[in-house]
């Protein structure tokens, strides 16, 4: 019989979203060895996935990559365990699919045909190294598409993995003498699909160095640094940093937007992350920051920019820790009293991270399957009355001015109980029980109680064994060693590491907006949210509100509008392309009506301008 | 055209009344279709398709649990149609239709929550719907518009409470404030229309008083159920890991496997909760339709309010517990509550003004009507209360009914 993946494996592998989780060891459970040895995102299993589901288009005939890739896959299972995780999904099938179909292949005497080494991959070769330059088309292909839904696949002629700054340099430099185009990838994947090109693509994951410098609290890194992993150390030494999605580069995050996240409150974004940055420019020349001659990119033009350059260090701060932070929810029903919140919060410098999150990022932030994220998106706003909750990272004292400041408050050992007992907090009979209590306030004012903390506990007998008992079965063991980590549920590790933000799309891919907002006038914000549904509602797409972070001092904040499509389906597809183009104008119109409204997208390649050159127009 | 009271007499005797029905799917609604059908009325339900299951499965399944016969459901017709929405959802042609053979109708559609922040929801649900059945009720030859209210229309008013429209200053919750603003309404518009208006206010209902058979397992059956839930978590606590989190509540177990729950429910002297099985509310809401073609307003209520602590009791006998006490208000002012009483606390904030109820509900319109037919509601005594907590237990507290 003539090998053949299934349908199964197919699907699944065209699900793959290209977070790059499969890429750091953000559970502690290890690397894929493959993707160790070669970073290519190829030897990596979100490669992997899109060789198996190309291999089954017929668009790769065997290669020798394509072979090493295959045969290296030891299928330990390790990708499995961090695919599910945020994803739901089980990869170990797409993997020893690949595995066992190119086998089949080989074993039916197919040839493996080598791909001829031309005139510019030799010249590559020279300045890289014979290993991390390529035209092995299995290569090429991952390198190739996203699930970005309103670009097609653009196949680059070079894989090139620089393994210094000088190698960018000179990369850039014979590109320029080629005529090539090129583009570069920190760790694999946009989400915007702004990281193909038909010419070469510079791969940045061999560069990975952290260099910790104390006394200047900032902390050194090279372009193949994720967030992650940078956190890792500086968390590691005592620091925390600015981070990003945790698989996303730190260099790339800077340059691409500006880090923000939800300790932008008190970290800023943009340039209040960095003290200095390396660039090798579009002619190959390298300029740092602070150089007097350097080109003034911390200046802001609302136009959609060029990159100044590729980021080859930067130099970013690291901020100062203390051992009684902890985090906190305040519940509310309504949005507008959620945002007053926060944004009191701001400009009181009370709490470090702050967010104003909607019913669906609690839920899949909490839930470790969809199916739990789903019924607890319905429980949060039906059953206990939380439409919105302000998450607050503070200290002591500012968890103090929080209890007075707010009428109820899920502390972290309350959160810890409710997410560790999240399958009986579901359960029909609790649901009912509580739901029976409701009469003149929300159920989250009673259960937050102290006095029904015991009776609560009791009730929903929290455990890693508990929550882990909604996963697969053959999963629950690795689940439930993974949440008796204090750290899984301890919302200030998991909002500085951000390992569980990949969860939004774990139904469908997540199409993010993001706009920066005044937070003074709430009209504004309730516009820009009514008019997001809106246009889904129109276009008969998914959607949901994402976050509110405020920044500086709560005079602005940065806004999250998520849409939810199937990447896969040519439709949805479709229909986001046609929401585009009412979204462009009609964000640009409340650009020019209220001061302070930004669309991200005029960000996008000078996240290292000073954020009031653009909060502040 | 409008039938007069004569022709509406003769065709209810004649069994030829044709009467629409809204809330079919609930507790009141199922009940009265089940007795209207038996009774040989035609009756036309109007209900709605939910999670995937159409409106006639829906009503199919409630009326094998009432038992209705296939001969039973002969003259019964369903429509689908969603009460909230502007001509109930339907198209002009069923619409017309519909309005083109009703005689009378009986509205028992209503939301119970007593939630303040599900207010417009239940503003929606009680008085939005129903002035979409009044619009029907006019545009229809209805000559008769049967309401199902609530004994507890007059909100905080204390003392007696006539069989008549009030308007009381202030409410318990938006449920009391929607179902007397909905009485108002419908005065108005019957009495613009013609149309003879009958509103029925039973107090709170509990199961059948012969089997104990109920499809809805709040107010007086909640407390019980939550005692119950106690009572098994902390027993398993207790059992199969040494009573850990049982122990520093006070729970303990004692002779005869009864288990200690230490609460204590403050009750007011005189006062208690005003419960009717609900086929004494069927069979005097059918007495009444049938003695009153002029309409009128009716309470239809026990004569005997049961205190808590004979619930308490009862309970307390029933399931083997102990430690649960019913005091006086200056019990809880040298120990301050336990988290099994701010559970029960809370209930008691939005179920209080019926559990600790001392008022008086007149009967001069309803009682001797009721009373010519022998029907008096029966006490709800420690037999009745088994009857309706075992069945529920059965039920699964209603888990189990539909699954």
């Amino acid at each position: 019989m003539k090998p053949k993946i299934s349908q199964e494996a197919k699907a699944m592998a065209a699900q793959c979203r290209h977070y790059a989780m499969c890429k750091i060891d953000y559970l502690g459970t290890g690397l894929c060895s493959a993707g160790v040895e070669k970073p290519y995102v190829s030897y990596f299993p979100q490669g992997r996935m899109d060789i198996c589901h190309a291999l089954s288009e017929g668009l790769l005939r065997l290669t020798p990559a394509l072979v090493d890739i295959a045969q290296s896959c030891t299928l330990c299972g390790v990708c499995d365990l961090q695919c599910h995780f945020v994803t739901g999904m089980r990869p170990m099938k797409v993997m020893r699919e690949l595995k066992e179909y190119v086998e089949a292949r080989l074993a039916e005497g197919e040839a493996v045909t080598n791909v001829a080494e031309d005139e510019s991959l030799k010249r590559l070769r020279a300045i890289v190294g014979p290993d991390w330059a390529t035209n092995d088309p299995a290569i090429l292909l991952t390198y190739s598409d996203d699930p970005f839904p309103l670009a097609g696949p653009r196949m680059p002629r070079y894989v090139v993995l620089p393994g210094s700054r000088d190698e960018v340099a000179a990369a850039v430099s014979l590109a320029n003498v080629l005529r090539l185009p090129f583009a570069i990838r920190g760790n694999g994947g946009s989400v915007f699909g702004f990281v193909f090109t038909d010419g070469i693509v510079l791969d940045m994951n061999r560069m990975k160095k952290i260099e910790i410098d104390a006394g200047n609290w900032s902390a050194s890194v090279e372009p193949g640094v994720t967030s992650f992993e940078l956190q890792k150390e500086a968390f590691g030494r005592g620091f925390r940093v600015n981070a990003a999605e945790p698989a996303a580069t730190v260099c790339g995050n800077i340059v691409c937007t500006g880090t923000f996240s939800t300790w932008s409150n008190v970290y800023g974004t943009a340039a209040d992350g960095f003290i200095d940055m390396e660039f090798v420019d579009r002619s190959g020349k390298i300029f740092r920051l602070n150089d007097k001659s350097s080109p003034n990119i911390f200046a802001f033009e609302k136009d959609v920019l060029p990159s100044p350059g590729i980021c080859t260090e930067a130099v970013v701060k690291l901020q100062p820790v203390t051992d009684d932070e902890e985090g906190v929810l305040v519940p509310f029903g309504d949005f507008r009293e959620a945002v007053r919140f926060a944004r009191d919060l701001g400009r009181r410098r009370i709490g470090l991270a702050v967010a104003v999150l909607g019913s669906h990022y609690i839920a899949n932030f909490l839930s470790p399957s969809k199916d739990l994220a789903a019924r607890l998106k319905k429980a949060l706003p039906d059953v206990l009355g939380i439409n919105y909750a302000v998450f607050v990272v503070g200290d002591q004292f500012a968890r103090d001015s929080i209890y007075k400041m707010a009428g109820t408050v899920i502390d972290s050992r309350l959160l810890r109980t409710l997410m560790l007992g999240l399958p009986k907090l579901l359960d029909r009979e609790w649901l009912d029980l509580v739901r029976g209590l409701e009469g003149g306030r929300p159920l989250y004012e009673v259960l937050a109680r102290p006095e029904i903390r015991p009776l609560l506990e009791a009730a929903l007998a929290p455990s890693p064994e508990a929550i882990a008992g909604s996963v697969d079965e053959d999963l629950r063991d690795l689940y439930a060693k993974l949440y008796a980590r204090p750290e899984m549920t301890d919302m200030v590790w998991l909002n500085m590491f951000r390992i569980v933000s990949a969860r939004m799309s774990r139904h469908k891919h997540m199409f993010a907006f993001l706009v920066y907002v005044p937070l003074d006038d709430g009209r504004v914000i309730d516009e820009i949210i009514s008019g997001f549904a809106r246009i889904a509602e129109g276009q008969g797409l998914e959607h949901d509100y994402g976050f509110l972070t405020p920044m500086d001092f709560g005079k602005r904040a940065i806004l999250e509008y998520d849409y939810y499509i199937d990447h896969t389906d040519e439709a949805e597809k479709a229909r986001i392309g046609r929401a585009m183009v009412e979204i462009d104008p009609w964000l640009e119109g409340l650009s020019e009506k209220h001061k302070g409204v930004l669309f991200l997208k005029y960000v996008f390649s000078q996240g290292c301008s000073r954020k009031e050159n653009f909060l502040y127009r | 055209m409008r039938i007069s009271p004569e022709k509406l007499s003769d065709r209810r005797r004649d069994r030829t009344s044709r009467i629409l029905l809204t809330g079919g799917t609930g507790f009141l609604g199922s009940h009265l279709a089940g007795a209207l059908l038996r009774e040989g009325y035609e009756v036309i339900l109007l209900a709605r398709s939910s999670k995937g299951v159409t409106a006639e499965e829906r009503m199919g399944r409630l009326f094998g649990w009432l038992g209705l016969s296939a001969g039973d459901r002969k003259k019964l017709s369903v429509v689908d149609g969603e009460i909230v929405r502007p001509r109930l959802g339907l198209d002009d042609r069923e619409y017309e239709r519909l309005a083109g053979v009703i005689d009378e109708i009986v509205h028992c559609a209503s939301d119970t929550s007593f939630s303040i922040r599900k207010k417009s929801e239940v503003e929606a649900a009680n008085i939005g719907a129903l002035g979409n059945i009044l619009d029907l009720a006019a545009s229809s030859g209805c000559a008769s518009f049967h309401l199902v209210s609530t004994a507890y229309v007059a909100g905080k008013n204390e003392g007696l409470c006539r069989e008549a429209l009030v308007r009381p200053d202030a409410f318990h919750n938006a449920y009391e404030e929607t179902k007397c603003a909905a009485e108002w309404l419908a005065r108005e518009r019957c009495r613009k229309e013609g149309i003879r208006l009958s509103i029925y206010r039973p107090s709170i209902v509990c199961g059948d008083s012969r089997t104990g058979r109920s499809l809805l397992f709040n107010a007086v059956y909640y407390p019980v159920r939550t005692a119950l839930f106690l009572k098994d978590l902390f027993e398993k606590d207790i059992r199969e890991k040494g009573g850990k989190r049982a122990r520093p509540m006070g729970i303990k177990l004692e002779e005869a496997g009864a288990v200690h729950l230490p609460i204590r429910i403050e009750v007011r002297e005189g006062a208690g909760v005003n419960v009717i099985p609900v086929d004494h509310f069927v069979k005097a809401f059918l007495v009444l339709m049938a003695e009153t073609p002029d309409g009128g307003v009716f309470h239809i209520v026990n004569r005997r309010i049961k205190p808590i602590e004979d619930i308490v009791e009862y309970a307390k006998k029933m399931f083997g517990l102990r430690g649960i006490e019913a005091c006086r208000a200056e019990a809880f002012k040298d120990k301050a509550c336990n988290g099994l009483e701010v559970l029960f606390d809370t209930y008691l904030e939005a179920y209080g003004p019926y559990m600790r109820d001392a008022r008086v509900f007149a009967t001069d319109a309803s009682g001797p009507l009721l009373e010519k037919h022998s029907l008096v509601s029966p006490e709800f005594d420690y037999e009745l209360f088994s009857k309706c907590m075992a069945y529920a237990v059965e039920s699964g507290w209603g888990a189990r009914l539909f699954p």
